[in-house]
Formats: C-alpha cells, structure tokens, sequence
C-alpha cells in the first residue's frame, strides 16, 4: 500500500467516523404511526373473518339439525295447502302406480289440477303419483271443456292420491 | 446493524408477522442507524435518506416473512433494500449531485459542526471533499465504497446485499478506490 493510499484509507475512516448518523426521531414516529394504523386494520379483518366464520358455522348447523322434510312432493304440498273433506274422485279408476318422480324425461306435465271434492278430504300426510290413461270425456267431470270430436280418445296423466287413496288431483302429461 | 442473523432477528420478525408493535420498534432500534447512514452516503441528502429509510422498514412492516435466512443476513437483506430504493430516487433526481455544493447539506452542516478551529481544518476540508468524491463516483463504485469503507460490512455481506460475486466486490472497490485516490491527488494539485 502506497502513501496515496494510506492517506485514502485513513480520510474514508474519516468520513465514516464523522458519518455516525441516525435517523431522525420523527422517522421512527411516522413507521410507529403506519404500524398502530396496520394492527388496527388487522384486528378489524380478524374480526370480520370470525363473524363471517360464526354466521356460515351457524347456518351449516341449522341446516344440518332441521327435521326432515315431509314425503310430499312439492305439488302435492301445494295442493295439500286447503281445506279437507273425503270423496272419491272419478280419476281413480285406472292403475299403473310409478314412482313420484317419474314422468320427467322427454315428458312435459302440467301442473297439478285440484279435483273439484278435494277440498273436502281430509288433509295430505303423504301422496302417491298413479300414471294412468283417461278417457278425454271423462274430463268433463273435472270442469274441463272437452271436444266431442276426440270424446273416445284417451290420455296420459298423473293422478294424485292421499293416503287414504282417494284423488287429490291430476294432471295431464304430453 | 450487526452481521449474520442476529439473535432474535428472527424471533422479532415472527413477533412483527403476528403485529407485535414492540418487536417492531426494536428491531427498527437496532438496524435503522446503519441504514440511514448507507442511505445518506449514497445520496447525500438527508431527505433521501429519511424516506428511503422509511421505506425499508415499510417493507418490513408489510411483509416481514420476505427475508430468507438462506441468502444472507438481515443486515445484507436491509442493504439490499435500501440499495434499490436509493437507486430508485437517484433515477427520479438525477442531478442530486447539485446537493454536493448546497451549504446547507446534512454533511456539510456536520462537518462544520465537528470543526476544531484551525487545527482541523485542512483535516476537515480533506474529509468533506472526499465525501463529495465519493459522491461523484458512479454508483456500482459508490456503493461497494459505502458499503465496505465506511459502513465496514465485509466482502461477503455486501456481495449478498448487491447480489453479485465477492470477486465483483473486490473489483469494484480496487477501482473505485483508484479513482478517489486519483482525484484526491488532482484536487491536492489544485490546492498547491
């Protein structure tokens, strides 16, 4: 090492010597100021997490521990909604019992007719689909307009029976 | 600030992931100091030094899990940051060498704080005009001068904080070393 370089050295210990700095008080103030604001924010999102969790934990719960739904169907429901009071209905004739949820597929069903004495039978505790084939005169005896020309033709439909077998309603299946 | 991971670096920036505010404020104590000075020494202003700072310990503050242990100490990894948030700043400012004749400068009002009347003048003179030597140099020498000379980190923590070879550092700081000897000869010449 040269005496240039010597003279360098001892001006760069020098320099660092009289660079012993910090920074300002009002530097660490600020940071502190930015870090309180942050922990606030954090609790804050901690507490909306936990509430959130709370509200979806207490919803899968109810859900989880609710009775079970009765066996009606949802028409059936519907129709089940109004006053009681038995009487045959002229639907029930036929037979070809299918499951409730049958008729899907390609079919397209109507809505559930209420037979005209369904509203004096007793309530619906649970009900049965029966596909049948009608005759098309023989909805003349729910109130449907039936065209004379097709009177012997028959067709497709679903007739609801409560538990006590008796005819609820029907519909007509395409 | 220390070398290599400091006993309970580690534990305060676990502390300061979960919002510990007084693990923060420690490890803020503890390595401020050097990251201010590397700062001012970089830029020679001590605005600059006061935001980059504060935008270190930000980066601390938000996200305390980005230091990893395996690629050096925490003092290097602060370096690493200050670096490029000075660089950033001397990118915006670019003639902050205009700082250098300021009389009101950090350094210059410092000196002149220290002076000794008459006996440490010219020694004075000689350290202020090294400062604005140093400040001259091209930053790749620049920071291997502050980093190694006057913040007395060794080759291997400042490699890691410049993410370079410490045959890189070593180079560098040969060279920056030649080029304050030769204008500190060349103001020598002017003052005679």
């Amino acid at each position: 090492m040269n005496e240039s370089d010597s003279k360098l050295l001892e001006g760069l210990r020098a320099l660092a010597a009289n660079s012993r700095r910090e920074a300002p008080a009002h530097v660490e103030e600020r940071l502190l100021g930015e870090f309180r604001k942050r922990s606030r924010a954090r609790v804050r999102h901690r507490w909306l997490a936990v509430t959130a969790g709370a509200i979806a934990a207490g919803i899968a719960l109810f859900i989880w521990m609710r009775p079970a739904p009765a066996k009606l169907s949802p028409a059936a429901a519907a129709l089940s909604a109004s006053k009681p009071a038995p009487q045959p209905a002229p639907a029930q004739t036929k037979t070809a019992a299918l499951p409730s949820d049958q008729a899907q597929g390609s079919e397209v069903a109507m809505n559930f007719y209420r037979l005209p004495d369904a509203d004096i039978l007793p309530p619906l505790d649970s009900a049965t689909i029966v596909r049948v084939r009608l005759p098309i005169s023989s909805l003349r005896l729910m109130g449907v307009p039936v065209n004379e020309d097709r009177a012997d033709e028959s067709v497709q439909a679903d007739v609801l029976l409560g538990q006590d077998g008796l005819a609820r309603g029907v519909r007509f299946v395409n | 600030m220390s070398n290599g991971l400091t006993d309970g670096d580690s534990d305060l920036l676990r502390r300061i992931a979960r919002g510990d505010e007084e693990a923060f404020l420690t490890f803020y104590r503890r390595h401020q100091g050097p990251v201010y000075r590397f700062a001012l020494q970089m830029s020679g202003q001590a605005e600059i030094a006061e935001e980059v700072t504060q935008d270190v310990f930000m980066v601390v503050m938000r996200s305390p899990k980005q230091y990893d242990p395996s690629r050096g100490s925490v003092a290097a990894y602060l370096y690493g940051v200050a670096r490029n948030f000075v660089l950033r700043r001397l990118e915006q400012d670019r003639p902050y060498l205009t700082a250098l004749d300021d009389p009101q400068s950090q350094h210059a009002q410092l000196a002149a704080r220290d002076a000794d009347p008459l006996s440490d003048l010219a020694r004075n003179e000689r350290v202020e005009s090294l400062r604005k030597a140093v400040l001259a140099l091209p930053p790749a020498y620049r920071e291997v001068v502050v980093l190694c000379d006057l913040q007395e980190v060794d080759y291997a923590e400042a490699a890691a904080a410049l993410q370079c070879a410490i045959g890189t550092v070593r180079s560098r700081l040969h060279r920056a070393r030649a080029l304050l000897a030769e204008k500190m000869r060349a103001e020598e010449r002017c003052a005679v």
